[in-house]
């Protein structure tokens, strides 16, 4: 998957229910470019940087998240192989139970809301 | 390894040996509508599922490297401390007891053979009520022991 696509499910996983209009407010880019983004045009290097940042800003809400990234970082540094793939085991899991109960899977434009 | 999710393996031991509607895994499985689905779609990707008629059946032709992957001992031990986290996390209507128990070597044969009893109950109550209770209605019921000091080690080693 390209990196843009990669940025945009991202973001879709963060604000699954937000319309085009939302979107495009706080990403700061025009409407219809963002629907054009949404389904899976090339982004240039501004829009990338915007929806990174969106994205930065969603993860920093939950205060927990940076405190896993450091977990996480240490855990790299201290455990062994098997006990790193535990964790990433585990964490699989947590995620794909997760995606089981989320309605919205597709990562694109298909679900969106337009307001 | 993935392995299977309690919520897959719930579906998967619904359909068992037989072939079932969407509605009849939805009403055994308890699962949410869209959640259900989900999981359902999931599998047939997988190649664990497939449909026939509408009805849906568990692939017979499952390769040994899914069969381990789905039934191996680390996917099982996953799958355990899934639904014992579950357990734990509950805010009602739950029973859940741990100690550390002093025993003397008399006192924990007669521990183990209670247990041997309890499996034995347990294994005839569910043989009798199998065919009447969906399994969405099951219990989770889970037991064990172990000395500390290997387990203290173990956690140690981290393994």
């Amino acid at each position: 998957m390209r990196l843009e696509n990669k940025i945009i499910e991202r973001y879709r996983q963060l604000y699954p229910k937000e319309t085009l209009k939302e979107s495009s407010a706080r990403t700061g880019i025009q409407i219809t470019r963002v629907y054009r983004l949404f389904l899976g045009k090339p982004m240039k290097v501004h829009e990338l940087e915007a929806f990174e940042k969106a994205i930065n800003e969603g993860m920093s809400s939950n205060p927990n998240h940076s405190r896993l990234t450091y977990v996480l970082e240490e855990a790299s540094a201290l455990l062994t192989n098997e006990e790193l793939g535990k964790l990433a085991d585990y964490f699989e899991r947590r995620v794909e139970n997760k995606k089981f109960v989320r309605s919205y899977i597709r990562p694109l434009f298909q679900e969106t809301n337009i307001a | 390894m993935r392995g299977l999710s309690s919520l897959e393996r719930v579906v998967l031991e619904c359909i068992g040996n037989q072939n079932l509607s969407y509605e009849e895994i939805l009403f055994q499985s308890g699962l949410q509508e869209n959640v259900c689905f989900n999981i359902i779609q999931a599998l047939i990707i997988r190649g664990v599922l497939k449909s026939e008629k509408g009805r849906y059946l568990i692939n017979q032709n499952i390769s040994p490297l899914m069969m381990e992957e789905m039934n191996g001992l680390e996917a099982r031990k996953a799958e355990s401390l899934e639904l014992m986290e579950a357990v734990l996390d509950k805010d009602y209507d739950k029973i859940f007891r741990f100690q550390k128990v002093a025993m003397d070597e008399r006192d924990t044969k007669i521990f183990k053979a209670m247990l041997s009893n309890l499996e034995s109950f347990l294994k005839d109550a569910h043989q009798k009520a199998e065919k009447n209770i969906p399994l969405k209605n099951r219990h989770i019921v889970f037991w064990g022991m172990g000395e500390l000091l290997p387990m203290m080690n173990q956690i140690m080693k981290g393994n």
